[in-house]
């Protein structure tokens, strides 16, 4: 565009392919925005299809002066205030809107694009799942297609051209694009501005026991973290415990942290089967990291907590990706004072029937093993169940547990049989975590969903360490053996009350359902492969990519250079491929024709540059006599052959008159000299 | 006219913004640590450096041809027909032909497809009298995303004249002149009497063309007829009342164009020229061009 047509309207068609554009960052918007905002949003955009039709555009200063003045009170009222985060986006959107309804001009049109892109960033601050990224990626491609339908002109076809050319673009842009987001160098919490997390409720994994007031807890299909194990040695469903914090602190059925003061510094020996796992975690906002029951060694950004669990250095705010390292067993040596302490603290008040119970236990037995057996016995014969939605426990929980109701889910047996074995003297601790998982054979991973979190406990034995004890197992041992979706299809199908058949329906068991269940599948690898290869390559995994290339000992400059030359590589590769295609391409057919002319020409009559072939046929047939009738045949040849449509002469026939055309009195161009 | 001058390439001011946009996303994807943003950062970052190759090569494989280009009086447009064939295989978009060395007016081809051409017609204003010179013809593209302008000069080389701007008396001058051949004080063209015959100019009537003469193969000549002349039709320049000699040319380039529309012989008197009285298109163009070469 020159300078002198800035000014002009926006042709009509780029400016819908931005409105269509900007249609796609809407869903995301509901997510974090006050739900007036992207409505509003959307409806301003659909008005602009109308409007463009009609001509008519928001000109009145007035009544953009009252649409701010609305939209502007509606924020403060919906958020509070007009700064932070959310207002700040608010008032964005907002403004862009208005600036959609009023914008005619090429100028208004470039800088309505540039702030179409920074939607498009925007969506990611609040959620970056598959989902906001697929929408906002299609909003990007769109307002590329907007910007090359705006320098196009007014050519005719209007729909695919465009889309085709954005998309060559885009995928001749994915190799380089690729290389930069390995390569080029990043930084981190350099900066002061973070947005806050305001997406993390998940409704799974916590690190205390409640369960006494939970009345009934809903199979969230939420992911906590998917699995790899590259050895391939992948543990049973049954035996897959994903350990996330240790509880020492308990009151009956409520349990909660309070490790004690040191870290055990018992020396630990690892036992039995060494399993590695790649580990992708969504974000949830704590510092709680999840490993296969017991990992032995912390991750790079990440400690071993006491209880061996997984702490974050950080909140996790982004997906995360790592390798830890897990065994079987791991045998200590003995028990220290305070951690000795802190396992066998007991609940204030415990009444004089649990007493009676656990004495019942000790007086036949003092052996450690004997009293876990019989307790987990009195589990397996006294009548208790598995329900999720057991009703609310108040007060004294564990006994209205133990004694009437008999019904809950782990957090329940955890918490009572880490409570009854103290009370019997043994070290006893709650590990909560998750348990079990779903295989995905498109990517080969476990998916862990928020509903597969499990509570279970640790208790001592002298001889051996601590060891894992799950009371759930002898309750239900389906619900260990088979995984929790697979034991909710079960209940719902034996008529088990209880079971949340609404999420059992969408999560069933899918013999039926292959089909769908194979684009769940075939989705939540996607999903997995976003998470992996593009959220959890953060500044610390690009680090460990510099050492897995051997990149690591190189300056940070060395590496942009050494980026920008692979790029100017790919470019010039791009760029060679393009010459060619643009290059003239020789017309065969005129060099065929030019070159009978030439032959011509050396009997004299020359063709003028206006003269057209027919004229100068003629008038050279006239001149030569004797070559007149291949003058004439070959120069209507080549006027069909130029501009006739349908079938008509051939190339190749062409071709050989004009090579046989010999004029009287010269030499083949082919004959020898002589 | 096919020059192949040699691309430059150099970035548009909307470059700037890119620039910015992509600073805005680094620094999202940076404080966030957020790698999403980045993706949406290299993403672009990566469609803009793949998109050089298109405006770059937007313009090769183009072959330019410039037609005659026609006088034009001052103040009035100058008409440049271009013509351009697109050699190569791919299609090309928006390229925008200017004669940098006329002012800054640019036509733009919205599309050209492989192996088509197409036509436009560069206009600029004619700006002062005389005879003027194009050398070079600037195409540019900004094609496809318009952060880069790759221009090329294509080589072409052009006269063209621009006639003095007609204004002042549309009144044609009335003094007779007699002198003393009175046979001339005729006017030659269309009359009843036979005068002699002068040879054809093209883009005449064909009506008294001397049939017989080319038969004979001799040149094609023009009959002559006169009439009882209405006196002869001088325009002076010595005669004019102003002093300013381009506003003298401009009134005869005024009264060459009033005699012409009314189908007045007439002659033109220039220090150190004179044309002979005469009419028609061809004359009023050699009285035009006198005018316009004057010194």
């Amino acid at each position: 565009m020159s300078p002198g047509q800035q000014e002009t309207r926006i042709p009509r068609r780029p400016l819908l392919w931005l409105a269509t554009a900007l249609l796609f960052t809407v869903p995301p918007m509901f997510g974090t925005l006050a739900p007036w905002v992207p409505l509003t949003f959307m409806t301003a955009l659909v008005a602009k299809f109308w409007m463009e039709r009609k001509g008519v555009r928001l000109r009145s200063l007035v009544w953009k002066a009252v649409f701010v003045a609305v939209t502007f009170t509606a924020i403060i009222l919906s958020y509070g205030s007009l700064t932070g985060i959310e207002p700040g986006l608010s008032v964005f959107i907002i403004l862009m809107a208005l600036k959609i309804l009023e914008a005619h001009t090429a100028r208004e049109f470039r800088r309505m694009l540039m702030f179409g892109w920074i939607v498009c960033l925007s969506g990611f601050f609040s959620s970056q799942d598959l989902t906001v990224a697929l929408c906002e990626f299609a909003a990007f491609a769109l307002l590329l297609t907007a910007l090359i339908q705006f320098h196009r002109g007014s050519s005719r076809v209007a729909l695919w051209p465009p889309l085709r050319m954005a998309g060559k673009l885009l995928i001749q842009a994915l190799p380089l694009a690729a290389i930069l987001f390995l390569l080029f160098p990043r930084t981190s919490g350099v900066f002061r501005f973070r947005v806050p997390f305001s997406n993390t409720t998940s409704s799974g994994f916590s690190d205390r026991l409640s369960p006494g007031s939970i009345a009934s807890i809903a199979s969230s299909t939420d992911v906590a973290f998917r699995a790899e194990f590259p050895d391939g040695a992948a543990p049973s469903l049954g035996s897959m415990y994903w350990r996330g914090a240790v509880l020492w602190q308990g009151n009956g059925l409520e349990w909660q942290g309070g490790a004690p003061a040191a870290v055990s510094g018992a020396t630990q020996l690892p036992a039995g089967e060494r399993i590695r796992q790649r580990i992708t975690i969504e974000p949830h906002g704590e510092r709680w990291m999840f490993a296969l029951d017991r990992p032995f060694e912390a991750p790079a950004g990440a400690v071993l907590a006491p209880g061996n669990c997984l702490r974050g250095e950080r909140e996790l705010g982004s997906s995360r990706r790592y390798e830890v390292t897990s065994y079987r067993e791991i045998h200590e040596g003995e028990l220290r004072g305070d951690e000795r302490k802190a396992s066998l603290q007991l609940p204030a008040v415990v009444s004089p029937a649990v007493r009676e119970l656990v004495q019942s236990w000790t007086s036949e037995n003092e052996d450690p093993r004997a009293v876990v057996k019989a307790a987990l016995q009195f589990f397996r014969r006294g009548g208790f169940r598995y329900s999720l939605s057991p009703g609310e426990y108040k007060e004294n929980a564990l006994d209205e547990f133990l004694f009437h109701r008999r019904s809950g889910f782990c957090e329940h047996y955890a918490g009572s049989l880490a409570t009854l074995l103290r009370l019997a003297g043994i070290p006893t601790r709650v590990v909560v975590g998750y348990l079990g998982g779903e295989f995905n054979d498109i990517g080969r991973y476990f998916l862990v969903r928020q509903a597969d979190a499990h509570a279970w406990c640790e208790v001592w034995l002298p001889d051996r360490g601590w060891e894992r004890v799950d009371p759930t197992s002898v309750v239900a041992p389906e619900r260990v053996s088979l995984g929790f979706n697979s034991f909710l299809a079960m209940q719902a199908a034996s008529g088990e009350p209880g079971a949340a058949t609404g999420q059992v329906a969408a999560l069933g068991s899918s013999t039926q359902r292959q089909f769908l269940h194979d684009i769940r599948l075939a989705w939540d690898s996607a999903k997995y492969a976003w998470d992996t290869r593009v959220l959890s390559f953060d500044a610390e995994a690009q680090q460990s990519f510099f050492t897995e290339i051997r990149m690591d000992d190189v300056a940070p400059l060395l590496i942009v250079v050494r980026t920008l030359l692979i790029l100017a590589g790919v470019i010039a590769i791009y760029a060679a491929w393009m010459r060619l295609r643009s290059r003239r391409r020789p017309d065969p057919v005129k060099a065929l024709y030019e070159r009978f002319c030439r032959k011509i020409a050396r009997l004299g009559p020359e063709r003028i540059s206006t003269e057209g072939p027919a004229d100068f046929a003629a008038r050279a047939a006239l001149l030569l006599p004797n070559e007149s009738e291949q003058i004439r045949q070959i120069s209507s040849d080549y006027i069909a052959l130029r501009y006739s449509l349908g079938p008509g002469i051939l190339l190749e026939h062409f071709a050989n008159e004009v090579n046989a055309f010999t004029p009287h009195g010269l030499r083949t161009p082919l004959a020898p000299r002589g | 006219m096919s020059g192949r001058g040699i691309p430059f390439l150099y970035p548009t001011r909307h470059l700037a913004g890119l620039l910015c946009l992509l600073a805005a996303m680094w620094y999202a994807g940076a404080s966030q640590n957020n790698p999403a943003a980045y993706s949406l950062l290299v993403l672009l970052t990566a469609a803009f450096l793949v998109s050089i190759p298109y405006t770059l090569f937007n313009l090769t494989g183009l072959k330019v041809t410039v037609g005659s280009v026609k006088p034009a009086f001052a103040g009035q447009e100058v008409s440049i027909p271009v013509e351009i064939m697109n050699e190569g295989r791919i299609a090309r978009h928006t390229v925008a032909i200017s004669v940098p060395e006329a002012g800054p007016a640019a036509e733009t081809i919205d599309e050209l497809s492989a192996g088509k051409a197409s036509r436009v017609t560069v206009r600029f204003p004619a700006s002062s009298r005389g005879e003027h010179r194009i050398s070079w013809l600037g195409l540019t593209t900004v094609y496809p995303l318009g952060f880069l302008r790759v221009g090329r000069r294509v080589g072409v080389e052009r006269r063209y004249l621009v006639y003095p701007q007609p204004k002042g008396d549309p009144k044609l001058p009335t003094h007779r002149r007699r002198s003393a051949q009175s046979a001339l004080e005729m006017s030659l063209g269309e009359g009843d009497d036979f005068a002699g015959v002068r040879l054809y100019v093209a883009g005449e009537s064909q009506r008294h063309i001397d049939w017989k003469a080319v038969a004979r193969g001799q040149a094609i000549m023009t009959k002559q007829f006169a009439t009882e002349s209405q006196g002869l039709l001088y325009l002076d320049f010595a005669a004019l009342p102003f002093s300013d000699p381009e506003q003298r040319l401009s009134q005869l380039a005024l009264w060459v164009i009033e005699a012409e529309r009314a189908r007045r012989p007439y002659g033109l008197r220039l220090p150190g020229t004179e044309i002979a009285p005469s009419a028609g298109e061809p004359h009023s163009q050699r009285c035009l061009r006198a005018l316009a070469l004057f010194k």
